[in-house]
């Protein structure tokens, strides 16, 4: 039997065990691991010159731990700033100071995308953000749903937003492309796809009274003052600009311990009374809702190596970089974002580099075809086995309805931006001035 | 109560399989870690230096790696060979052991550096399932050489920024660039440790006066510089820019491009073809070697099958063959820049034949363009090795030396990031 054949019983397997170890188990976590062991036992009689899958499959454990790390410190961080009050501060002060709902929720969006646009990583933009967002846009009368794909949306958006863009980034550096000229051609489609989601959710919603929504908004922390909220969001912003301006002065902090001293800035500016017991019983609490996630970026990465292993991963690829021109411009869009949902950022690697090279190779141009798949691959942060920033959306929200409900809402931006981008590959030449 | 003690049971069961398995992999880790790789060293080479006699912070650290010197005594050009900068691309340190086993020069000096990231070298591709060794088939049996990472060990250097700025050009890179040799020159004193590697490596360069320097990487078939030298056409105007930071890029000396373009003229043995560096994409070998020392440098890629991402199952056979039906599929499509032939693949012995040949007419046509530079050296060379193939022996086996045989004894060498006691 031809290694095609072989790979691809191996690819039906791993759907197999996936689909069956999630309904048994109910862990898309677990399940993945399952899934990666099913495939690495049965590949190793299929190729047994592949040997033992355990090194590889302890080796993927490792592939997202970065990822994994920052997850947690950014929660501890998010976790003591809006224990010390400045969250509920700062939404009283918003929503006693601005009547325009428009405006509101512009604002709202502008600032969902500061945080990922640097960090790269959407999640972070829910763990700063997302609480704050989600207490505004339900004064504002917009229902759970909206509110979910309003957070998912500008947490996609932040992440692919420049100037860190890490799909971009692991693409350049797969193509050897210098990482320049894609601040415009990232942003332009970012502010028309937002812009689309703000009208959308804004759409129909009927602002509460004020009063009513002051009331549900938890009082203003005694002792909160200005500085105090300032001061631990100051020294994320000072840590990643100093990161940026003088990176030959500084010692690497990696974007997990910055977020560590942000939260130890948090810690000493807040006003309440607060013993060690209280700090520990909130980083117990921390732990416990990060876990999920730090479990599905881990299991990804043990996915990741046995797909890669056996083969399967090759499959894919291959399988997508070799379908003509026709299909890749109509299936792209939904190609993308499922590689995202199983790969995460090594979609850029598995599916990214092999396009950008067979692009290049008709004579396309790259620059704006790259931006345009760090534009589609964020969108399967919403899609199985990972759903990271999905997931983070309806935890944030509380979100509990039918998780394909919010996916349907969410295909409004989520077509806006998708079609910008396939626009910007089956037409590059037309963008070529943003660059 | 039943059901609650039978989950702890499951979760102690689930724990102690966990812990089996962190066990086998942790001794895996250590052993490629710690795994030393023992060559013979022609008769030719004349000293042996280490990257931290050029930066003296990189001493005890897994960065140091020895540099071995053929100092043929008559005047002539001086050339550098740097072998492993991506330890993931094998065939390079294949090819610079091979110079260093049966190299002989008549005229000029030759520097190798078989392993330039050690550290690389001591940790496999993460999330790649890469083979961790591959063994050579000898007349003694069987010689077993480590693959490698294409960055640094992060045991050795972490964490990462959240991007790179190269220095000193300030362009934003991939974060996990800074681990990555072949991003970070022309490297800084005081830098990361692979910053530091890369500057020791620009200091071999100007302190040994190099004339000729030639980077050897490997390169995956849907990548476009496969196959390729790469090469300058224009340097960086040094003075203008640390007088006034502006980057403006000026005719060479002695043009890099010029010689790459008549060298892949000339081989008629294997498929080669010619780039201009890119002024506007910095930290490489072939970019910064040129801006910041008066080397005419080059790169040379090979194609590597395993590095395309999109193979079939990632066995050892996979990367000493390079025989693979996924990309034969998306050659025969037009895709890739290699006319890749899956009956033949591309097994180790060609890709290291092609390094030794490339670099060889690279060394030849330089002599031919500037005389002054001319380096009278030889070794294992592409016809050579494709003839003993045709009789059915590894080429690459053929070529080394056994290093336990008592006559080999006084030229044994342990590759290490330190020295080895013999």
């Amino acid at each position: 039997m031809s290694v095609t054949a072989l790979t691809f019983i191996l690819l039906l397997i791993m759907i197999a065990s996936f689909v069956l170890s999630s309904i048994k188990l109910k862990s898309p976590d677990i399940s993945m691991v399952v899934a990666a062991i099913v495939i690495a036992v049965v590949g190793m009689f299929m190729f047994p010159d592949l040997g033992s899958p355990v090194m590889y499959l302890v080796e993927g454990l490792f592939v997202n731990l970065d990822l994994a790390m920052l997850f947690i410190a950014a929660s501890i961080f998010v976790n003591i700033y809006s224990y010390s009050g400045a969250v509920s501060t700062i939404t009283r002060g918003i929503v006693e100071k601005i009547n325009n709902k428009w405006l509101l929720i512009t604002i709202m969006g502008v600032l969902m995308l500061i945080p990922g646009a640097l960090t790269g990583a959407g999640s972070v933009a829910i763990f700063v953000l997302g609480g704050l967002v989600n207490t505004v846009l339900e004064s504002l009368g917009v229902s759970k749903r909206k509110r979910t794909v309003f957070i998912f949306f500008f947490a996609i958006l932040s992440a692919a937003a420049p100037p860190i863009n890490l799909w971009t980034m692991l693409m350049t550096a797969q193509a050897n492309m210098p990482y320049v000229g894609f601040t415009w051609l990232l942003l332009v489609p970012i502010c028309i796809a937002g812009a689309i989601c703000i009208v959308y959710v804004g759409w129909g919603a009927k602002p509460e009274p004020k009063e009513e929504t002051l009331k549900k908004l938890p009082e203003r922390t005694e002792g909160m003052t200005w500085w105090r909220i300032l001061l631990p969001v100051a020294a994320i912003i000072v840590l990643f600009v100093l990161a940026l301006v003088a990176p030959w002065n500084l010692p690497v902090l990696g974007l997990p311990l910055m977020f560590v001293i942000a939260a130890i800035v948090a810690l000493l500016c807040n006003p309440k009374k607060t013993t060690g017991k209280q700090y520990l019983g909130i980083l117990d609490d921390t732990m416990e809702q990060v876990f999920p996630l730090v479990a599905n970026v881990l299991s990804i990465g043990v996915l990741q190596s046995a797909m890669a292993a056996t083969g399967v991963r090759g499959l894919i690829g291959s399988t997508c970089v070799g379908l003509p021109l026709v299909l890749i411009y109509s299936l792209i869009l939904i190609i993308g974002p499922i590689c995202q949902g199983c790969f995460n950022y090594g979609c850029s690697v598995v599916l990214g580099g092999p396009l950008i090279f067979m692009f290049n190779t008709l004579g396309m141009d790259v620059t704006v075809i790259c931006a345009a798949l760090s534009l589609i691959f964020p969108i399967g942060d919403c899609l199985p086995p990972s759903r990271i920033v999905g997931r983070l959306a309806c935890e944030e929200t509380g979100y509990t309805d039918s998780y394909l409900g919010f996916l349907k809402s969410a295909l409004v931006p989520i077509l806006a931006i998708g079609l910008i981008a396939v626009l910007m590959i089956v037409k590059p030449l037309w963008f070529t001035f943003l660059y | 109560m039943e059901a609650t003690k039978k989950r702890f049971i499951l979760k102690i069961a689930i724990l102690v399989v966990m812990l089996v398995f962190a066990a086998i992999a942790g001794v895996k880790f250590w052993q490629l870690r710690h795994y030393k790789e023992t060559i013979v060293l022609s008769e030719d080479i004349t000293d042996v230096k280490w990257l931290s006699d050029y930066c003296p912070s990189l001493k005890d650290t897994w960065l140091d790696t020895p540099v071995f010197i053929a100092d043929s005594g008559v005047e002539g050009g001086t050339v550098f060979i740097n072998g492993c900068p991506h330890p993931y691309e094998p065939a390079s340190t294949m090819a610079a052991f091979l110079m260093l086993e049966n190299i002989k020069v008549e005229k000029g000096k030759v520097i190798i550096v078989p392993r330039a990231n050690y550290s690389g070298s001591t940790e496999g591709m993460v999330g790649d399932a890469y083979p961790r060794f591959f063994t050579v088939e000898t007349q003694w049996g069987g010689e077993t050489f480590r693959i490698g990472d294409r960055y640094t060990n992060p045991l050795d250097q972490w964490p990462d920024p959240f991007t790179y700025v190269n220095y000193p050009s300030g362009q934003n890179l991939a974060y996990q660039d800074i681990r990555n040799l072949n991003r970070t020159y022309p490297g800084r004193e005081n830098g990361t440790i692979t910053e530091r590697a890369a500057y020791a490596i620009m200091e071999i360069i100007r302190q040994e006066d190099v004339d000729i320097a030639i980077d050897m990487h490997e390169a995956e078939i849907l990548y476009p510089v496969t196959s390729t030298y790469v090469a300058p056409a224009k340097v960086l105007d040094r003075e203008k820019f640390l007088e006034t930071g502006v980057m403006e890029y000026i005719e060479p000396e002695r043009n890099s491009l010029d010689v790459a373009m008549m060298a892949a003229m000339n081989i008629d043995q294997f498929f080669m073809k010619c780039a201009a560096s890119p002024n506007t994409l910095h930290g490489l070998s072939h970019r910064e070697w040129a801006d910041w020392s008066d080397a005419m440098t080059f790169l040379m890629e090979t194609p590597e099958i395993f590095i395309d991402k999109i193979t079939g199952p990632r066995t050892e056979a996979l990367l000493y063959e390079g025989k693979d039906e996924f990309l034969q599929n998306v050659t025969d499509k037009g895709l890739t820049y290699f006319p890749y032939d899956m009956e033949f693949g591309t097994p180790m012995w060609y890709r290291t034949a092609r390094h030794l040949s490339g670099a060889m007419e690279i060394i030849n046509w330089a002599a031919l363009f500037y005389d002054d530079v001319e380096c009278i050296v030889s070794w294992p060379l592409y016809e050579e090795m494709a003839e003993i193939e045709e009789q059915g022996i590894d080429s690459i086996g053929y070529f080394l030396k056994n290093p336990d045989a008592p006559e080999n004894e006084a030229n044994r060498f342990v590759i290490y990031h330190k020295p080895v006691e013999k």
